[in-house]
């Protein structure tokens, strides 16, 4: 799910930027330090909104480094458990499938996918579907899942799916 | 009731009617899963509802019935719960359970997609998979190649090499400031794979680093699939070393393929030696360098070139290792010494335009392994199709079975081939040759039909001129049908005067471990094994020996030992010995001399190869017994003795120094070399 939070990030700014463009460093510097990073907490940043306050900078002493604490909004994206996304399909193998939901991966076991569809390993590209050919599911597909678990680490987010019910599987357009 | 079911009982306030099961005993569900059909008892609407499964698991007993109406809290189903047969990062791929957070235990531990390593399943699930692949590979008529990467198919360096030589790729394993690795395809790697792929399904397997064999596949651009845990007998193996399959009988020993001279197979197991190969072949970059520099000179032109090169040579070695640097000051001189091939190479070398070294690689190997692996397949489901019930014929013995047809019908005889001290059947020779399929006999017979003789002007080359349907061939003709698992022709292997080098295989053709049973030509040959003119064969001669003769023998020693100071050649002439003697110095021969002596000498071209071919077997038992004549006096002596009874003054040296000393398989000579070995050096 998306969410537009306000965070907090504190900038270690080198004392070579003290100048006039020192708020500008501040704020590129909060971009490429917060955008596509992921929290536990809040999961992945996607994209800064707005930069609400960089408050005073504090030099740490003994190095000449500034501290400054900068409150910004940002969309985040959280996984949860239940919840229902459309994912590209990245790798199929017997054991399952791998699909990106953006930054985030995604295992369906093989248990998790109708028993209807089967792998087909010779075919290129490898795909699971079903007798018919009517739903072929290979690499570079866009599928709907939904979300069974996560696995939340400091540094990202790991989920398992599954296709075992209504509207999901293949999308087809 | 087993421990650990969960009864599923109905929740709903609506008593409901059950339509239809869509599941089975025994089926494994997950969340979401579409358990049963029903609609609400005495609703009027013919609607049916599904009833999903909240948890995921195995369903042990189905126990209301189609039909029935269940009330709130009756129960509907018995269901084992998920014992997680799938893991990836510790988590359930089945039921999303966490499995570091609670209490929970996994059997799953088999990484089933070689590419992910996290994806684990379990074994029941393994074995599962894997008998579905069988059975797919079998459907498909495949079989199961699994790949070496080095020196089979590819050649990595990480020494310094000139950035622009055509079809080497070069990388970075470790991020920026890491050692770079450059990888040269085998000529023809991706034809190969491509053919190879319609028959078989390929397998990378390799020693080096997981990263490092996703990079290589990602060059040669081959998508790799997962192991199976369900046996072998369909498994084929390439590599150019037969020791880390401890010489598995479904294993094709390929030719080592080498492009970069003093690069060994940079991720040999441990404790295997690394540069095992250097300098034997391949290109020497540094060298093709140099012959730029000239040629640069000489045209006056292409100077920034030049100047490339030069810093190229300067650049210390990324991973500072000295060894790399040694190894590049002997290679400055090795190319002085090694002028004749330094002029092969020269002429490989052509400048192309666009500023690419094209180094010409005249390895073509992957063609005949093509062929081979061919045959293995055609064999197999040749195999497959006879055996009607469903049996699977295990590749074990189809690989050996198909070498077995390489020459089968051919009889051939060995001419200097094989030590005189060495049984006929103990030689590598022979294993190679009846590896594929050949007969071979002590002496001519009436049906011989080739006879490989090292050099001409035996006794055996000579009657074999005097007939006509004899073919006589090098040792080469013997070793390239090894190699190529076909039967060459024997013109391109003439016996002329200089004879040949090479009596030992090459390490990679020589599979003596391996030699199938082959009932039919198998008896006679054995019992021409025997001949009975050899004494030595039949009598162990140090059994002979009266406590006089000993006695006699160390006397012998005694004045040789006085002699220390004299010179090979009138100590020989001093030592006339009697015929027990020349025995026991023949048998010490076979034990330690020859390696001895050829530290000395100068030695044939050959002698590098076979080597390494020991050191390969880990047959170096002899080595300490050899070090420690390396300083005795006798060991001269024993090669003066040597010349003297020997008519190929030439030839002796080259019939001394390739004597293998793995050659001894007989312990007993081994003991008695051993036991006169100790004499010597108490007399000492």
């Amino acid at each position: 799910m998306f969410y537009h939070i306000s965070l907090e990030h504190e900038i270690l700014l080198h004392p070579q930027y003290f100048g006039p463009q020192l708020l500008e460093k501040v704020k590129t510097k909060l971009y490429t330090e917060v955008e596509g990073t992921c929290t536990g907490k809040y999961g992945f940043v996607i994209a800064v909104t707005t930069i609400d306050n960089i408050g005073a900078g504090l030099i740490l002493p003994g190095q000449g480094f500034v501290v400054y604490p900068v409150k910004y909004k940002a969309i985040v994206f959280r996984p949860f458990k239940g919840e229902v996304l459309d994912a590209v399909v990245r790798q199929v193998n017997k054991v399952g499938m791998f699909a990106e939901i953006g930054p985030l991966s995604c295992f369906i076991s093989h248990h998790s996918i109708p028993a209807e569809m089967e792998f087909c390993p010779n075919v290129n590209p490898q795909c699971y579907k079903t007798k018919d050919e009517d739903v072929v599911i290979h690499a570079e597909g866009e599928i709907r899942l939904k979300i069974v678990g996560t696995r939340v680490d400091a540094t990202g987010i790991f989920a398992i799916g599954t296709l075992m019910d209504d509207y999901l599987g293949l999308i087809s357009n | 009731m087993a421990e650990g079911l969960v009864l599923i009982s109905h929740q709903f306030s609506k008593p409901i009617k059950v339509l239809k099961w869509k599941v089975r005993e025994g089926s494994v569900i997950s969340i979401g899963c579409v358990m049963l059909l029903f609609d609400y008892d005495g609703s009027t609407e013919a609607e049916q509802r599904k009833l999903k499964s909240t948890q995921a698991g195995t369903v042990h007993r189905l126990i209301a019935q189609e039909g029935a109406i269940v009330k709130r809290g009756d129960v509907l189903f018995e269901l084992s719960p998920c014992i997680h047969p799938t893991v990836i990062n510790d988590m359930c791929a089945e039921c999303g359970a966490d499995l570091r957070k609670d209490d929970l235990t996994t059997t799953a531990s088999i990484p089933m997609v070689h590419s992910i390593p996290e994806l684990k399943v379990n074994e029941e699930l393994a074995q599962k998979l894997g008998k579905a692949d069988g059975e797919r590979l079998l459907r498909d008529r495949k079989l199961v190649l699994l790949v070496d990467l080095d020196q089979t198919i590819i050649h990595t360096t990480n020494d310094n090499i000139p950035p622009n030589i055509r079809d080497v790729y070069h990388f970075q394993l470790y991020g920026p400031g890491s050692p770079w690795y450059h990888t040269r395809l085998r000529p023809g790697t991706h034809t190969f794979l491509n053919n190879v792929s319609s028959m078989y399904e390929l397998h990378i397997c390799t020693f080096g680093a997981r990263n490092y064999a996703h990079t290589i596949t990602m060059l040669i651009d081959r998508d790799q699939r997962a192991l199976f845990p369900c046996g072998d007998n369909m498994v084929c193996i390439i590599d150019d070393r037969e020791d880390v399959w401890s010489h598995a009988s479904n294993l094709i020993h390929v030719k080592p393929y080498h492009f970069f001279q003093h690069t060994g197979d940079i991720n040999a197991p441990p404790g295997l030696d690394k540069h095992e190969n250097d300098d034997k072949e391949g290109v020497d970059l540094m060298k093709n360098n140099k012959n730029e520099e000239e040629k640069s000179k000489e045209n006056g032109k292409l100077e920034d070139k030049n100047e490339l090169t030069e810093e190229m040579k300067q650049v210390p070695d990324d991973s500072g290792s000295k060894n790399t640097n040694e190894k590049k000051d002997e290679k400055v001189k090795k190319t002085a010494e090694k002028k004749v091939e330094n002029t092969i190479v020269e002429d490989n070398v052509k400048k192309i335009e666009d500023e690419f070294l094209d180094v010409e690689d005249p390895d073509d190997y992957l063609l005949y392994l093509e062929d081979i692996l061919k045959k293995i397949h055609a064999e197999f489901y040749k195999e497959y199709d006879k055996l009607e019930s469903g049996q699977v014929p295990d590749l074990k013995q189809v690989i050996p079975n198909v070498r077995a047809h390489v020459l089968s019908g051919c009889n051939l005889v060995f001419s200097g081939l094989v030590p005189t001290h060495i049984k006929l059947m103990n030689s590598k020779a022979y294993q190679v040759a009846r590896s594929l399929g050949a007969n071979v006999t002590q002496d001519l017979q009436e049906d011989t039909t080739h006879l490989v003789a090292v050099r001409p002007g035996t006794a055996k080359v000579n009657a074999g001129r005097r007939r006509k349907n004899i073919k006589i061939v090098t040792p080469d003709w013997l070793w390239t049908c090894a190699e190529r698992w076909e039967h060459v022709s024997e013109i391109i292997y003439p016996l002329n005067r200089r004879g040949s080098k090479n009596r030992h295989p090459p390490p990679h053709c020589s599979s003596p471990e391996h030699v199938p049973n082959y009932p039919v030509h198998d008896s006679p040959a054995i019992r021409k094994r025997t001949p009975s003119g050899r004494f030595m064969d039949t009598i162990n001669p140090l059994m002979s020996f009266s406590s006089d003769d000993i006695a006699d023998m160390d006397k012998e020693v005694e004045d040789m030992l006085d002699d220390d100071s004299e010179s090979d050649d009138e100590a020989k002439r001093k030592h006339t010995l009697r015929q027990e003697i020349e025995i026991t110095h023949k048998i010490e021969e076979e034990n330690s001399s020859s390696s001895g002596e050829s530290l000395t000498g100068e030695y044939p071209r050959g002698f590098k190869r076979s080597r390494s071919s020991h050191k390969k077997d880990g047959a170096i038992d002899t080595e300490d017994v050899e070090s420690s004549l390396d300083e005795f006096p006798s060991t001269k002596f024993r090669r003066g003795e040597k010349l003297d009874s020997d008519l190929d003054i030439g030839d002796s040296n080259s019939e001394g120094s390739i004597d293998p000393p793995d050659e001894i398989e007989d312990g007993e000579w081994n003991m008695m070399g051993a036991a006169l070995e100790r004499e010597f050096l108490s007399n000492s």
